[in-house]
């Protein structure tokens, strides 16, 4: 029988992500919000003129005596994660890591070989991958719709950067990157996701506005064979939300991932989809969302990736965008990096 | 049922592809064709223009005043310039690059209200922050007639989750006293009415996703319905056509059907309204 008791979760950082999942854990049903951490002065007011209300700590440790979490959700500067990490688990809490989870692979490897070695749960932040389309998207393939896939095409393009900027977010060594790691890394986890663990990055990458790279081109390698290519830039007009697609090619068809909708193209019947082309549309799939925190940026994504982290904690089961999905990506990430300095190739162990 | 358009940026939609998005970006970055979008909307019986305002849009609609008596109803504040500004500049720092961004007789206007303010402003309180940026973005509108207004549904959904009614009771105290009527944008009306009671009759309109398929009623579409059903009047549908996967036809017979108050149309929906009543030629030029 199910755990009744709503799960304990605390929220380190107050910035504008911790925001965000401190409201969801106030308005899901299965959570209870019961502290921040921030260093901040006058967290406390900002967050409770917001309507949060739990105690906010300036540091971990207080947070962790006074407010006993089950859950932590770690949304502090990416380069913090793995200090955060360590002062977390003192105790075994589960572990939810904002996106990017670390700026290298080394402190990304850690962190899961402490979330291991505590047998705690944990899950990373790529909010995306949680939309109901891009779930059917990734049933499909795994159901074997498109047979044995081949090669891919994907873009992930937002109007964000268009000349210097301050702060943490475009300082590389605080926040791991540019847009490949912020941005691009959202389709780099659904990629990972469909396609498995990441060999061989061939990229380049170009810094035309900040201190970071603001474009990016990544020829991908996975180990199953599939190969093909990201597009990634946040200097690109036209989009004041992240724009992305990805477009599937495999032996017995194509699948061409949107926002709103997947488009299907078989070369023969399959299952319930005919030959030729179909489309499915998000708003024919179950609607299972009581709360939509963000409808136009993540949308419903927020809630299901809540609920999903919600489960593992009380079923004891890893959930897909565990810290291990999210060590691939940031093999990938770092593998473009690598490649882009080198000019060559770079095999990802 | 009555009928809006929704002029926000195009930038700030979804579209099905990125050669689409460059489409209807391009196409409606230019004044003359949001003047042809509102002449489109006047000819399938639109009443009111509503729009996040930015320069653009704020300038081609003032010219569009000029010869044409269509409402404006504005969003504010502009929240996805906002949170673009956020990441360098910080809370405060956001803001201030607004306030000086006014012309000065806003900003002695807005620079009164902050200064009354002080305390909560420089605390980054959160009513104060919306309420604050609310009012420099309709000072800063110049010769344009707004006569609905209503908080950005980023801030909105937010501080439904937070409960922070007395932002909604300000915001739409503040809107009567300027002479306008508030109005919601969400995406969680049930939450709405459970956070705000009987507040809600202070918005005179109410946006909120009403489709034949349920798309992005939350919590689902029964209790949206049931709640929507229970305010007719108050009610105007959006996210009309399920993401497009709706005919706008029949998008707009179960409005009718249902009883809205109104509903409003993205400029997708507006193109094939027009298409249907075969007066244009079909698709953006």
């Amino acid at each position: 029988m199910a755990d009744p008791r709503p799960l304990r979760c605390a929220v380190i950082g107050a910035g504008r992500m911790g925001m965000v999942h401190g409201h969801l854990l106030q308005v899901y049903p299965g959570t209870e919000l019961v502290g921040f951490a921030d260093p901040q002065s006058g967290a406390h007011e900002r967050l409770a003129s917001q309507g949060l209300r739990a105690p906010v700590f300036r540091e971990v440790p207080e947070l962790l005596a006074a407010a006993q979490p089950e859950a932590v959700f770690i949304c502090t500067p990416t380069h913090t994660h793995l200090a955060v990490t360590r002062e977390c688990l003192v105790r075994p809490v589960h572990l939810f890591m904002e996106k990017p989870v670390a700026t290298s692979v080394a402190d990304a490897d850690t962190i899961l070989t402490l979330a291991r070695e505590h047998r705690v749960m944990h899950a990373a932040g790529y909010v995306y991958a949680h939309l109901p389309i891009v779930e059917e998207a990734r049933r499909l393939l795994a159901e074997g719709v498109l047979g044995e896939i081949l090669r891919f095409s994907a873009h992930a393009y937002i109007s964000e950067v268009f000349g210097p900027k301050s702060g943490w977010f475009f300082q590389r060594e605080l926040s791991g990157g540019g847009v490949v790691a912020n941005m691009g890394s959202h389709v780099l986890f659904i990629l990972g996701w469909m396609f498995g663990r990441i060999r061989r990055v061939m990229a380049t990458t170009r810094s035309h506005a900040s201190t970071v790279e603001d474009s990016a081109h990544a020829l991908l390698w996975f180990e199953g064979g599939v190969t093909g290519m990201l597009d990634t830039s946040w200097s690109m007009p036209g989009a004041q939300m992240l724009d992305y697609g990805i477009t599937i090619d495999g032996r017995q068809g194509t699948l061409v991932l949107g926002r709103e909708q997947i488009l299907l193209h078989l070369l023969r019947p399959m299952g319930d989809h005919p030959e030729g082309w179909s489309e499915i549309h998000a708003s024919d799939l179950p609607a299972d969302t009581a709360f939509d925190i963000s409808p136009h940026i993540g949308g419903e994504a927020f809630y299901r990736q809540l609920r999903v982290f919600e489960t593992a904690c009380r079923t004891s089961v890893l959930p897909f965008c565990s810290l291990d999905e999210a060590a691939n990506t940031q093999r990938m990430i770092e593998g473009i990096y690598a490649s882009a300095a080198s000019g060559q190739p770079v095999e990802v162990a | 049922m009555e009928l809006a358009l929704d002029l926000s940026p195009p930038e700030s939609k979804h579209y099905r592809s990125w050669s689409e998005r460059l489409r209807y970006v391009a196409r409606y970055s230019q004044p003359e064709e949001i003047h042809v979008a509102c002449e489109m909307a006047r000819a399938v019986g639109v009443t009111s223009l509503m729009a996040v305002l930015n320069r653009r849009t704020e300038a081609a609609l003032r010219e569009f005043q000029i010869w044409r008596d269509l409402s404006v109803w504005a969003v504010v504040p502009n929240m996805y310039a906002f949170i673009r500004d956020l990441t360098d500049r910080g809370l405060v720092g956001a803001a201030l690059a607004r306030f000086l961004r006014l012309r000065p007789s806003a900003m002695v206007a807005t620079g009164v209200h902050a200064l009354r303010e002080l305390g909560p402003l420089a605390r980054s309180d959160f009513s104060a922050g919306a309420l604050w940026l609310s009012q420099m973005e309709l000072a800063a509108v110049q010769g344009l007639r707004v006569n609905r207004v209503f908080l950005h549904p980023q801030l909105t959904e937010i501080a439904l989750a937070g409960r922070a009614t007395e932002l909604f009771t300000e915001f739409a105290r503040r809107a009567r006293s300027l002479g306008l009527e508030a109005g919601l944008v969400t995406h969680n009306p049930v939450m709405a009415a459970e956070v705000l009671g009987g507040e809600l009759k202070s918005f005179a309109a109410i946006v909120a996703p009403c489709n034949p398929k349920g798309y992005k009623m939350v919590p689902d579409r029964s209790t949206s319905e049931a709640l929507l059903g229970s305010r007719r009047g108050q009610f105007w549908a959006t996210e009309l056509t399920a993401g497009g996967s709706v005919p706008v036809a029949t998008a707009l017979s179960h409005g009718r059907e249902f009883g809205l108050a109104g509903a409003v149309l993205e400029l997708r929906s507006l193109e094939a309204a027009y298409r249907d009543s075969s007066r244009a030629p079909a698709g953006p030029r």
